[in-house]
């Protein structure tokens, strides 16, 4: 086995020098990663790590740099990158991974179709759970769903995951929750969580962890997701009452598996697709980046670019139906 | 806990923090001075360059960065009339009339002295509140909220003109911010209120774009129509000279600086109110220091305690936004969200441990914040002499080098040329505001307050149905919006008896 | 003037407030509700605004905010206002068509020149100044990307 191993090895030079035209080198160039959001959020924080650790791993070692279009949820900065952006390999963009729905409930200025975008992939997947106060009598989920008296959820408003997924709880399995919408942001929540205003939130696993560590709430239910830490808790879809139901829990979690998008505008070269990534692929498991997103707290998880594309398929062919009851639901946001 | 202080203070002497804390101020000079380009945006820019830091190295970048954005903003406003921040705006309104009256030394040095005043009220406040700020800040809930956007929209009385006359205008100009406010997506259902059908508008109206048209675009007119320097004909001997006048006026008017100090930390404290409010409602508390009507007249025409007011409250706010953030993990907004990512790389995860465990490094954000004010103060009155001689220079060059920079500034708050399209629209209605003699202030307040307003009412009759009129705090904040609406009634009554 | 202003802006505002109400009518009440709360007095106020104007004697009331300097005689100040108005919008469009860093180039020169009739030389080394300033500091500092302008085929922007 080793003597194979090392041939490989002896001959890949040859092979890579064999067909020099394929590799596109960015030596000199400036790579701009086009983020749909202003700075400070998390869609900024992961496109800025990545811009650091991206040069070593694209050939030619370019210089990376973020740029910020924000708007509309980011629908301003998905139309940028479809319509104006060159598919030369210089632009990449990250925006909101609820695009796809926004695409599939018909959102006025949407000009775009994400399944023409040339996808990079993913650099990070999210869990959307519940979480509740600890001093609560409900310890688990079947307490929960027998809950006699209404429990308080905060949320920042229709369109986002604080929302939507306790709305679904609510609606489809018939927990008593009782969402109370409004707040400026998941931080914001939180404080009320705090003060017991509220009794709990939804949001990303990652954005609850330090509150569940330190033992103010309680993982209650998750969504479907990759994430493995959670995989304990159980998954809303399981408990739907009817497959409506539990298609329409499915179209609201799908766009978690790519939660941090990177797409080439479309028509990029199938070889400058392939730089990226495999440029991806390398960057997130680069210790030097991984060491930085864990001191930052985030998880960073490479999914690839063709597993993207397949999860787009399957929320944009949904039938009629499904989407007509989906969108009485869920609106697009955030 | 005095323990706990000393040592704070000296993890910040460790000299090379302080080297970076240096280089963290150098650039928020700069952020601070120019307008639009704000505090989150920069510090999101510098995240890069603290990986290769220490982590307390990185902290104190960070942190010195942020503590002197506001009090540089208030130079630019206060020369040239364009908000150097969305959060020292009010300062405008006296202080660039003070500039072009020459006395640009003056209400520099008032500036500056006051925020330095601010700044060490906010950390002084946030150093004792301490033991006390979990109880504190979840005193603040949605009912109280609402009650302190009611109040901040109360301050629309005295920011209007006298009689009947100038309260309708002022609650028009307040009532159109309010009306402004409520474009964009709704938190409730999901409609897209007023948004032209533009995805631009879905957000809702951006604040700097208006801000920088609504001030600076009325004054870049008259300086052309004027066509002399910012400070006119006034000799170029006395611009300067006034600047320890400007900070023996903050001595004379200590307590309104005090006060002002008070409602910027407290504004600062209760997250979710914004950054923005602090100044409009301690510019409203100055107005009501006016005893005459006279004097009541004098404010937007260069009344130093306009200059003290906002420029108190502008600093103090830092502190007290920090107590959210540390007590709870909980970021009060974009900049704090950014600093948490630096306590993250400190390996700090904050909440409660911050006020027990990890108090000195509570205590060195505390130092840090005053150090990095003295610092900048300083080195402002150093340069002092430079800074107002721009009052000086013929409004023909200044006059290209202002528009470069206002369409530069609201370009950046969201890269799109419909920022600059908004400023300009701003900037017609602020200056036919000013022409008809309408205040642009109550615009401002209602502009800021107005979803705030409307989202706290909501989760409060959601969460407590009508029972949230009963809690002592929202009773004791209704009490006080009523004073402040009646309180120019007062101040007119008091007026007339004086001179009858 | 003053009341001129006045009776335009509160007609602008009557205007507005009536869209306001009118394109809410439509929407669920909770999205619905404060706006109205807003729009309906805000209509009336501007209306009452509009009715002193015409049939009320003196305006006394003046804001506490600064007043338009009245040195220069009506005359040459309204051409000025038009003049200052004018180099804005220019620069607007300019930007528009060329792009941020030409316009700054352009805009700064053309007034120099133009409006400050100040001397080619000075003229030259001074925009040279602002726009080194300018790229230093947004281009090469901050990474600050401008699009073309949309005479080169940037139709980016908006």
């Amino acid at each position: 086995m080793k003597w194979k191993s090392a041939l490989a090895a002896a001959l890949l030079p040859l092979a890579a020098a064999a067909q020099p035209t394929h590799v596109p080198s960015f030596s000199g160039k400036t790579i701009t990663i086009l983020v749909g959001y202003k700075p400070g959020g998390g869609y900024d924080a992961t496109a800025r790590m990545l811009a650091r650790h991206l040069p070593d791993h694209l050939p030619g070692k370019p210089t990376v740099i973020v740029q910020n279009m924000p708007g509309g949820n980011s629908i301003i900065g998905a139309n940028h990158m479809y319509n104006v952006a060159k598919p030369d390999g210089l632009t990449i963009g990250t925006f909101n991974r609820n695009l796809p729905i926004a695409q599939l409930t018909k959102v006025q200025g949407v000009k775009f179709d994400m399944l023409k975008f040339a996808w990079i992939g993913s650099a990070a997947n999210e869990a959307t759970i519940l979480a509740i106060r600890a001093d609560l009598p409900y310890k688990n989920w079947d307490e929960l769903r027998k809950a006699k008296e209404n429990v308080v959820i905060g949320s920042t408003g229709p369109g986002a995951n604080t929302h939507d997924f306790p709305l679904l709880l609510k609606d489809l399995l018939g927990v008593k929750l009782k969402i109370v919408s409004g707040y400026s942001s998941s931080a914001d929540i939180m404080l009320a969580v705090e003060r017991k205003e509220v009794d709990g939130r939804a949001g990303s696993y990652t954005s609850l962890k330090p509150f569940i560590d330190r033992n103010l709430v309680r993982p209650i239910i998750r969504a479907r997701s990759n994430e493995s830490v959670i995989e304990k808790l159980p998954v809303d879809e399981s408990f739907a009452p009817n497959p409506r139901a539990k298609a329409i829990m499915a179209l609201r979690s799908a766009p978690e598996v790519i939660a941090r998008p990177y797409v080439l505008p479309p028509n990029t070269p199938a070889d400058i697709v392939k730089v990226y990534r495999d440029a991806f692929a390398a960057t997130i498991k680069d210790p030097a980046l991984i060491a930085e997103s864990q001191k930052a707290q985030f998880d960073l998880e490479y999914t690839s670019g063709d597993e993207a594309v397949k999860v787009l398929k399957e929320v944009l062919s949904q039938p009629k139906d499904i989407v007509d009851e989906f969108s009485k639901y869920v609106k697009f946001g955030e | 806990m005095l323990d706990a202080f000393i040592q704070g203070l000296l993890l910040v002497l460790q000299w090379k923090a302080f080297v970076f804390m240096l280089a963290g101020i150098f650039v928020g000079f700069w952020v601070g001075l120019l307008p639009g380009l704000g505090g989150a945006t920069t510090l999101a820019l510098m995240l890069p360059f603290i990986y290769n830091m220490q982590p307390v190295e990185a902290f104190a970048f960070l942190l010195g960065m942020h503590s002197v954005v506001a009090t540089t903003g208030d130079i630019t406003s206060i020369l040239f009339g364009v908000p150097g921040e969305a959060t020292t705006a009010a300062i405008i309104l006296d202080g660039h009339a003070m500039a072009k009256r020459g006395e640009a030394g003056r209400a520099l040095g008032a500036a500056l002295a006051s925020s330095f005043v601010g700044a060490l009220i906010g950390a002084a406040a946030l150093a004792l509140a301490i033991p006390i700020v979990r109880p504190l800040v979840l005193t603040f809930g949605s009912p109280e909220l609402f009650m302190l956007a009611i109040v901040g929209l109360a301050f629309i009385a005295s920011l209007s003109a006298q009689g009947a006359r100038g309260m309708v205008r002022g609650f028009l100009a307040g009532g159109l911010g309010l009306f402004l406010a409520m474009v964009g997506q709704d938190p409730q259902a999901g409609v897209a209120r007023y948004t032209l059908d533009t995805l631009y508008l879905w957000q809702g109206l951006d604040l700097v774009p208006v801000l920088v048209g609504l001030f600076a675009i009325p004054e870049i007119i008259d300086l052309v129509v004027r066509g002399t320097s910012i400070a006119g004909n006034a000799p170029a001997g006395r611009i300067s000279k006034g600047v320890f006048e400007g900070v023996k006026d903050v001595f004379r008017n200590w307590w309104l600086t005090v006060r002002c100090g008070l409602i910027g930390t407290f504004i600062g404290l209760t997250p979710g109110l914004g950054g923005a409010v602090a100044q409009w409602m301690a510019y409203g508390h100055a107005t009501q220091s006016a005893r005459t009507a006279e004097e009541r007249k004098g404010f937007g025409q260069g009344d130093v305690r306009g200059v003290i007011g906002p420029g108190a409250a502008c600093n103090s706010k830092e502190g007290g936004a920090l107590i959210p953030t540390i007590a709870f993990g909980v970021p009060g907004g974009a900049s704090m969200a950014i600093l948490l990512g630096g306590f993250f790389l400190l390996g700090l995860v904050p909440g409660p441990d911050m006020l027990t465990k990890h108090l000195p490094v509570t205590f060195s954000l505390v130092w840090t914040i005053v150090i990095a004010n003295i610092i900048t103060v300083v080195a402002c009155f150093l340069l002092l002499n430079r800074l107002t001689a721009l009052t000086n220079v013929q409004g023909h060059l200044l006059v290209p080098v202002v528009l470069v920079l206002v369409f530069i500034g609201s370009y950046t708050s969201n890269s799109s040329y419909a920022d600059i399209l908004v400023s300009l629209i701003f900037g017609a209605l602020g200056y036919f505001m000013v022409v008809a003699g309408w205040p642009r202030a109550p615009l401002v307040l209602g502009l800021v307050l107005g979803k705030i307003a409307e989202n706290y009412l909501y989760i409060s009759v959601a969460r407590y149905d009508f029972a949230w009129l009963g809690r002592p705090v929202v009773v004791v904040l209704l009490i006080i919006a009523v004073g402040v609406i009646l309180f120019p009634a007062v101040q007119a009554w008091r007026s007339r008896r004086a001179h009858g | 003037m003053a009341n001129r202003t006045s009776l335009g802006l509160a007609i602008v505002i009557m205007l507005l407030s009536a869209h306001g109400i009118y394109s809410a009518h439509e929407w669920p009440l909770k999205a619905k509700l404060f706006p109205l709360v807003i729009a309906i007095p805000l209509f009336f106020l501007a209306a009452a605004e509009a009715l002193w104007v015409i049939f009320g004697k003196s305006p006394t009331a003046s804001a506490s905010d600064f007043k338009l300097s009245e040195d220069q005689p009506a005359e040459v100040a309204r051409r000025r206002t038009l003049l200052a108005t004018g180099w804005a919008i220019g620069f607007f469009v300019l930007i528009l068509l060329l792009g941020f860093p030409i316009a700054v180039a352009a805009m700064v020169f053309a007034y120099l020149t133009v409006q400050g009739k100040e001397g080619w030389i000075f003229s030259v080394v001074f925009t040279a100044a602002v726009w080194f300033f300018f790229y230093g500091l947004f281009e090469l500092l901050l990474h600050m990307h401008f699009p073309d302008g949309w005479l080169f085929g940037g139709f980016g922007g908006f």
